[in-house]
């Protein structure tokens, strides 16, 4: 076998048959220079954006670290495991101590007086109740644009399609609710808009009038969004009030 | 010249001129016999590359530049509240699986009398050992997922964690979100008791109020205008297997961007 040293390639099925590339063969990024249209567009952009990389590690401030903002490994990692056993163990004290009960078979000649969904679903189910909010419109002879169970329907998609917009609504750098009071109005009128709907939904089981209830439902969230903001406002002033005492401790007015 | 084909680059040879441990000269056997086979090392350059990738280097974070921890670690389980909507998803996956050995989707009519789908739930909750507990930790875990989940999108939005390069994320965390309620829904279903049959009622209902293709959406999702066998059967599938695939799925990419940006502190 020793007088078989060549470079040959063999496609005997002894080798892999996997030739190195030589000098005439074209680099990667050779090939990608020849590439054009689309393919062109994206690798000249990867070459920008290598660059941008390279000029960041060149920065002053920067430091060779793994991830952006704290390392998920093993920090998070560690706490989390520990975490999970507890929680892990809480589930299982949970459903040991308080099991589902099982209602009756289905039957659809007999009305149950309640009809839920589990609880998580109490807001959509509220947001279905909206009817009286859909407007008559003058222009259409007093009839409703559409059916008060569409109305309940596109109100789902309304509120779900708000939260997802919220990053490209509140855009800066700001993080704190301190920072960003009427953010911080719209995120509290919308956890207390959750619970008045779910509320609202289950209006049967509320002791309490139900036209006063769908009145609340819209206005105590309004009242938590302008507490917060004022209380938010407040603390933003008291903090400028510090920082200013700081700053003119240190410079004296003339 | 013997048939016997020599080792051309004598790794057994230096392996033996190395003193290696136990673990490191198995590790060692394994992947040369890998690589002799599937050339494993061309494509171990591509791992390590995507490692470095996966772990991008960026600028020094706002804590670690003010030095924060103390402070950050304060509001510590609010942080962990995304780790437990996961970790409750493991469980009731692990659990579901377990109650799928016994469970049965069949109904047989709506009229009162126990069903197929029924009585199994009943038989796993009578005569099974330990399936009532089994189907009440499957419950649980489900509710304390929801609750998880509703509270982790409240602190990410409190804390302004959606802010710029997470704008991605946060839209698939709308969508793990739905699809949380819509795995909780269909489970609801399953049991085909009175609650079951009319939260269905209702879904067929809304279904069938969407303009233009609310009527294909109720054919598509529940199997007809009214609740049926079909009902159930598309419930149990969704449940049980279009569910977990999509939504194992974008859990991985949410936590693979997480993992990718780390995770925002509040500034």
């Amino acid at each position: 076998m020793s007088d078989n040293d060549t470079d040959d390639v063999r496609t005997d099925g002894s080798g892999t048959g996997i030739v190195s590339p030589d000098d005439e063969t074209p680099a990667w990024s050779e090939r990608k220079e020849r590439t054009q249209g689309l393919s062109r567009l994206t690798y000249e952009y990867f070459e920008r954006a290598r660059r941008e990389d390279q000029d960041l590690r060149q920065q002053s401030d920067y430091v060779e670290r793994d991830v952006l903002a704290f390392p998920a490994w093993p920090h998070e990692m560690m706490r989390n495991i520990a975490l999970t056993s507890f929680f892990v163990g809480m589930i299982l004290f949970v459903s040991a101590t308080l099991p589902p009960e099982m209602p009756n078979p289905a039957n659809s000649s007999v009305t149950p007086a309640i009809i839920l969904p589990d609880w998580y679903l109490y807001w959509s189910f509220g947001l279905l109740k909206l009817g009286p909010l859909n407007p008559e419109l003058s222009i259409l002879g007093g009839s409703k644009l559409m059916a008060d169970r569409t109305y309940g329907v596109l109100a789902n998609v309304v509120v779900v399609g708000f939260v997802a917009i919220v990053p490209f609504l509140n855009k800066g750098s700001a993080r704190r609710p301190v920072e960003q009071p009427f953010w911080a109005a719209v995120g509290m009128s919308g956890v207390i808009f959750s619970l008045t709907i779910a509320a609202l939904s289950i209006k049967n089981l509320v002791p309490m009038d139900s036209h006063l209830l769908f009145d609340l439902t819209f206005l105590v969230p309004i009242v938590s969004a302008t507490i917060t903001y004022a209380v938010l406002k407040t603390m933003r002033e008291g903090y400028m009030f510090d920082l200013n005492r700081r700053y003119y401790r240190l410079r004296p007015p003339k | 010249m013997s048939l016997e084909r020599k080792d051309e680059h004598d790794h057994k040879g230096w392996m033996e001129s190395r003193e290696l441990t136990p673990i490191e000269s198995v590790y060692l056997t394994v992947l040369i016999w890998l690589d002799r086979r599937l050339r494993v090392v061309d494509y171990l350059e591509i791992l390590e590359d995507l490692y470095y990738k996966v772990n991008m280097q960026m600028p020094k974070s706002h804590t670690e530049q003010y030095n924060l921890d103390n402070k950050f670690w304060y509001w510590y389980p609010l942080y962990a509240l995304g780790s437990f909507s996961t970790v409750a998803y493991i469980v009731a996956a692990i659990s579901g699986a377990l109650l799928g050995f016994y469970y049965a989707p069949a109904a047989a009519a709506a009229d009162g009398s126990p069903t197929v789908a029924y009585d199994s739930v009943m038989l796993i909750m009578g005569q099974l050992n330990l399936g009532y507990f089994l189907r009440s930790v499957h419950r649980w875990a489900a509710q304390i997922m929801v609750a998880a989940v509703f509270l982790h999108m409240l602190r990410v939005y409190f804390t302004g964690a959606y802010k710029e390069p997470r704008e991605l994320n946060w839209l698939i965390g709308i969508v793990l979100i739905s699809l949380t309620l819509v795995f909780g829904y269909t489970g609801y279903l399953l049991p085909w008791s009175q609650l079951s049959f009319w939260a269905g009622q209702i879904g067929v209902e809304m279904s069938l109020s969407i303009p233009l293709i609310g009527e294909w959406v109720a054919q598509l999702m529940f199997g007809g205008f009214t609740l049926s066998q079909a009902t159930l059967q598309r419930m149990y599938i969704l449940h049980v297997f279009f569910l977990p695939f999509i939504t194992t799925a974008i859990i991985a990419v949410h936590i693979g961007i997480v993992w990718m940006q780390g995770i925002a502190e509040p500034h």
